[in-house]
């Protein structure tokens, strides 16, 4: 294996990724000098016009998302505030009866299903994506690594419904004596038995974790390997120097350089899984009950949606509006969370540089 | 990729534009020949996915009737299709429901106009064992979870010369809400005192159960799930080649799910004056107790005087010659009197 | 132990390595080394269901006929899908990217620290976390109901509104790779701030950011909740996006495969396979295009 970290650096073709040179000197990072924004070295009025109206500019496309989410949340919150309304906030969130046809309109068991989901997701696909992102950082020969990243991007390209399509024709009919075979073999054990209980079919929260994993992968290892190139050179070959194995070199001073950034990138990844859609609704099924067992149907707030918008009407569909309004506020408290994560954990390395 | 995009973009347009000259030209023709039925232009119909197969059926035939209209049905669900009506996004919506209150169509700016009507089965996954009955008592208890296990007393009782297995039983449902679930519900809570999940396009299901996402994904999971019962209509239940359970009428007999069976119920169900009908659970010995009425809702006034004879040429066809389609897709015509009744309200509503 | 050839690191011979330490390695190397196996293996199940089932769909009839009305019917093509999906995510791309590439030069090049830029920057993390159907329920509210139908633009606006958040994030996380000797070398060279940007840092992260856009591009193209509620669909050629309804390849994928009937399923797949094969053309398209921009390598 050659697996010479300089080597490592080196440019690869089409499917390499430019920035990795840089990456070797560029990153030594927060000291590196800036340049002052308003650094003016003179020239004539119309230039700086034209660096106004550019800054003008982009600043304008910066805001188009602040629009756009303001937008979005003022028009569903509005579409959704008569059935909210109906149960009060705090029951729309934390009821368990979610019954139509009774105007009973309780998101918990969609909340427990997006989180258990996105869960399994997450658990799956963020030590994956960190060890192919390694692997095409730090393993790979240089041929191997240009198919390996084409893999992933080819994995990001398959449309979701494609992957729903294949989940539901394909994987469902067949995995569920897997399933029922892994589940008698736990039986005995007492926490994991009421994890992985019965499976009476293929469509359950663990399926839909796994298609959500499928879908995060391509875009944290991404991420990842851009947050890999930042870690300097120079610690690396100073693991190295020091007698480390690769995999110690990884852990000491890859990994502990990288953390913020993988929790930027596993966030994106949850971004996507608890935002899926369609092919969720496909391989969920569908039922409205709060369950341990991974192997039990179950729903998501972002497939029920989907599921029910067709036939709904009048309070119904306000509800179901409603749930895209919890989701919306699900994804800013988690956002702000990992930036508390990101942040703590950038003061802790920079205590230990010190 | 831009030099390609362009290059796709100037045959699709060329090609478009060549279409529209033919259908002028095909125009022309017509008009030379004073032929006044022959109607051009495009009509949009969203709603209802029960019917959409007979429906995607008859446009497909009627294309050939008359090429210049272009019909496109969009099954989006009944409940998109009643408030694309009250947004005047469809030239007519498809609907398996009635309007309720708040659902988007204005009291009095819409019609019912029913088109077809199928038998939705009850059908099992129970290897070796066929000719299951079920009384209507005994089919609210399986599908409120109050019946677990195939060999109940209760569904033996129904049937006493089969041997039933121990096996659990799965109940398979649409995770999506459907008509289709409305109907059978409706059924359920109609037919008997004991139900108790109610009617409606979605219900809580108990816990033994497991959704799949439209008809189709309801009979997979039937075909895929040993033990396992579910509702599924006969279009799809048919072609996927799953088992029915015969089913108590109310007249007591048990029958066998069919075309036939669902025409008999339709006679014998009452008509509105507005045109609506409820056929489940309709007397007679040979009807079928668990049928679907569908309906087509047209605007009282059109704005558009081409979208009103779109329209109008269009259900006049589906009322006539298009009827003889229904049985070759699995959806029972309408009584000829219930036809007649329909076609007439047509020309009342949308006069020439 | 480790094969380790040409012993660059200095001293990782590997002799003097406790055996403790030693498997530690190789069985790290061995977990990572899996990890891309486990993402293979959906590819690749993926990839073999298409072509299989969606192969046997394709010929050139498939690629520009109009769409079957009836799903028991063989033949028909999916012509007027591929238009559309072609269409409608190029409007999309062609509206999300300018704005987020925008955005995240204000982001990187201009706001950095400042409360305004922290805000967007949060915001955006959470826009990726809308739902697809939201989207197309905001649009379908905002614009649809408003003009009165559902045509080809008002998915492109759906779509774009799911890219955007994506292409900011992705271009940030490049741009901020560019290092700040460029932008120093090109200040003392006396350009403006602008001309730095969009001459030098723009370039530079070009291949980087023309991959971000490509996974926001992907992910819009095969989106299908929030084109059924804002495109609603047809089985002509609609090659104007604001003439009335269209339809796309994800759209008619969904339509086909929740059918019963092997016409439409096999539909369904022949679809499948188009749209990949759609999208990979214009990844590679697109790469070549990226690495021969890219300021690296001239």
């Amino acid at each position: 294996m050659s697996d010479d970290p300089l080597d490592a650096s080196s440019a690869d073709g089409v499917f390499g990724r430019s920035a990795t040179e840089f990456g070797v000197t560029a990153l030594t990072t927060t000291a590196s000098p800036q340049v002052p924004d308003d650094l003016d070295l003179g020239g004539d009025s119309r230039a700086r016009g034209t660096d106004r109206g550019f800054r003008g500019l982009v600043t304008f496309a910066g805001l188009t998302v602040l629009i756009v989410l303001a937008l979005i949340l003022v028009t569903t919150t509005a579409r959704a505030m008569p059935a909210i309304g109906h149960e009060g906030l705090w029951g729309f969130i934390t009821g368990t009866r979610w019954a139509p046809n009774d105007d009973i309109f309780g998101t918990f068991p969609m909340l427990y299903g997006t989180l258990v989901t996105s869960l399994i997701g997450m658990i799956v696909a963020v030590p994956v994506s960190i060890g192919i992102a390694l692997f095409i950082t730090e393993v790979a020969h240089l041929r191997l690594r240009k198919y390996i990243v084409t893999v992933i991007d080819l994995l990001a390209t398959v449309p979701s419904v494609v992957f729903g399509l294949v989940g539901v024709l394909v994987v469902v009919p067949f995995i569920v004596e897997w399933y029922q075979a892994f589940s008698d073999l736990v039986s005995p054990i007492p926490v994991l038995s009421s994890l992985f209980g019965p499976a009476n079919t293929g469509q359950n929260y663990f399926t839909a974790g796994m298609i959500l994993a499928i879908m995060a992968i391509p875009i944290i290892t991404s991420i990842a390997r851009e947050v890999f190139d930042t870690v300097p050179e120079a610690d690396k070959q100073a693991a190295y120097a020091l007698g480390a194995t690769r995999w110690e070199m990884i852990k000491g001073a890859m990994l502990p350089h990288s953390f913020g950034g993988l929790v930027g990138a596993s966030m994106l990844g949850l971004g996507r899984a608890m935002g899926e859609t369609i092919a969720v609704a496909l391989v969920i099924g569908g039922a409205f009950h709060i369950s341990a067992n991974m192997f039990d149907t179950g729903n998501t707030m972002a497939a029920v949606i989907a599921q029910q918008w067709g036939e709904s009407t009048a309070l119904h569909t306000d509800a179901l509006v409603g749930i895209g309004v919890v989701l919306f506020a699900i994804t800013v408290i988690i956002n702000f969370a990992a930036r508390g994560i990101v942040r703590r954990a950038e003061i802790q390395m920079r205590g230990s540089n010190a | 990729m831009k030099l390609n995009r362009r290059a796709v973009f100037g045959t699709v347009t060329a090609s478009a534009l060549a279409l529209s000259l033919a259908a002028c030209g095909g125009g022309d023709d017509d008009d030379s020949g004073s032929d006044g039925d022959m109607v051009s232009g495009e009509i949009i119909g969203t709603g209802a996915s029960f019917p959409d197969a007979y429906y995607a059926a008859a446009i497909e035939a009627y294309a050939d009737v008359n090429p210049d209209l272009i019909v496109t049905y969009d099954a989006v669900g009944s409940g998109t299709g009643k408030s694309d009506f009250g947004e005047g996004l469809n030239d007519f919506a498809g609907t398996d429901s009635l309007v309720a209150e708040g659902d988007g169509p204005e009291e009095g700016a819409y019609q019912y106009i029913p088109t077809v009507a199928a038998p939705i089965t009850v059908s099992y996954n129970l290897p070796d064992v066929e000719g299951v009955q079920l009384g209507q008592e005994t089919l609210a208890a399986i599908f409120q979870g109050d019946i677990t296990s195939w060999d109940d007393d209760a569904i033996a009782a129904d049937n006493p010369d089969l041997e039933l297995p121990t096996t659990d039983i799965t109940i398979a449902h649409r995770s999506d809400g459907s008509g289709t679930t409305g109907n059978f519900t409706l059924f359920l809570d109609e037919a008997t005192d004991t139900w108790t999940l109610g009617a409606g396009d979605t219900v809580e299901w108990p816990s033994n159960s497991v959704g799949g996402d439209g008809n189709t994904g309801v009979a997979q999971n039937i075909q895929n799930t040993e033990g396992a019962i579910g509702y599924v209509d006969l279009a799809d239940a048919t072609e996927t080649g799953l088992t029915f359970a015969s089913i108590e009428n109310a007249d007591g007999n048990f029958v066998q799910p069919s075309l036939e069976g669902t025409t008999a119920g339709l006679d014998g169900a009452v008509v509105n004056d507005d045109l609506s009908y409820n056929p489940l659970n309709a007397s007679g010995p040979e009807a079928y107790p668990i049928t679907a009425p569908t309906y087509i809702l047209i605007q009282t006034e059109y704005e558009d005087a081409d979208k009103a004879a779109g329209v109008k040429a269009f259900l006049t066809w589906l009322l006539t010659d298009g009827q003889e389609i229904a049985a070759d897709v699995h959806f029972a015509a309408l009584p000829e009197g219930l036809q007649q009744q329909a076609l007439d309200t047509l020309n009342e509503t949308i006069p020439d | 132990m480790t094969t380790l050839t040409n012993g660059t690191p200095p001293d990782l011979t590997g002799k003097n390595l406790s055996f403790k330490r030693a498997a530690a390695n190789r069985a790290a190397t061995l977990g990572i080394a899996l990890c891309v196996l486990i993402a293979a293996f959906p590819l690749g199940l993926v990839a073999y269901q298409v072509i299989s089932r969606g192969g046997s769909a394709m010929s050139l009839g498939f690629f520009t006929e109009e769409i079957a009305r009836n799903y028991r019917t063989e033949g028909g093509g999916m012509g007027p899908a591929i238009v559309g999906t072609l269409l409608i995510t190029g409007m999309a791309a062609l509206i999300s990217i300018p704005i987020g590439v925008f955005g995240a030069i204000y982001l990187n090049e201009y706001g950095k620290t400042s409360p305004l830029a922290k805000f967007i920057r949060t915001m955006s993390d959470v826009m990726t976390g809308v739902p697809s159907i939201v989207m197309g329920l905001f649009i379908y509210v905002a614009y649809v109901v408003v003009i009165g139908e559902r045509n080809g633009l008002a998915g492109a606006l759906a779509l774009a509104c799911l890219m955007l958040p994506i292409v900011i994030r992705s271009t940030e996380e490049m741009l901020r790779l560019v290092p700040d000797e460029l932008r120093q070398a090109s200040a003392a060279m006396g350009a403006r701030k602008w001309r730095t940007t969009l001459g030098v840092v723009l370039p530079a992260a070009s291949s980087g950011i023309t991959s971000g856009s490509l996974l926001a591009v992907a992910r819009a193209a095969g989106e299908t909740a929030p084109i059924i509620v804002t495109v609603g669909l047809t089985y002509i050629y609609k090659p104007d996006l604001f003439d009335g309804a269209n339809t796309t390849l994800a759209a008619q994928i969904y339509r086909n495969a929740t059918q019963p009937f092997d016409a439409s399923q096999e539909r369904a797949w022949g679809a499948a396979m188009a749209l990949i094969m759609i999208v990979f053309v214009f990844t590679i398209v697109s790469r070549i295009i990226a690495s021969r921009f890219a300021i690296d390598k001239r």
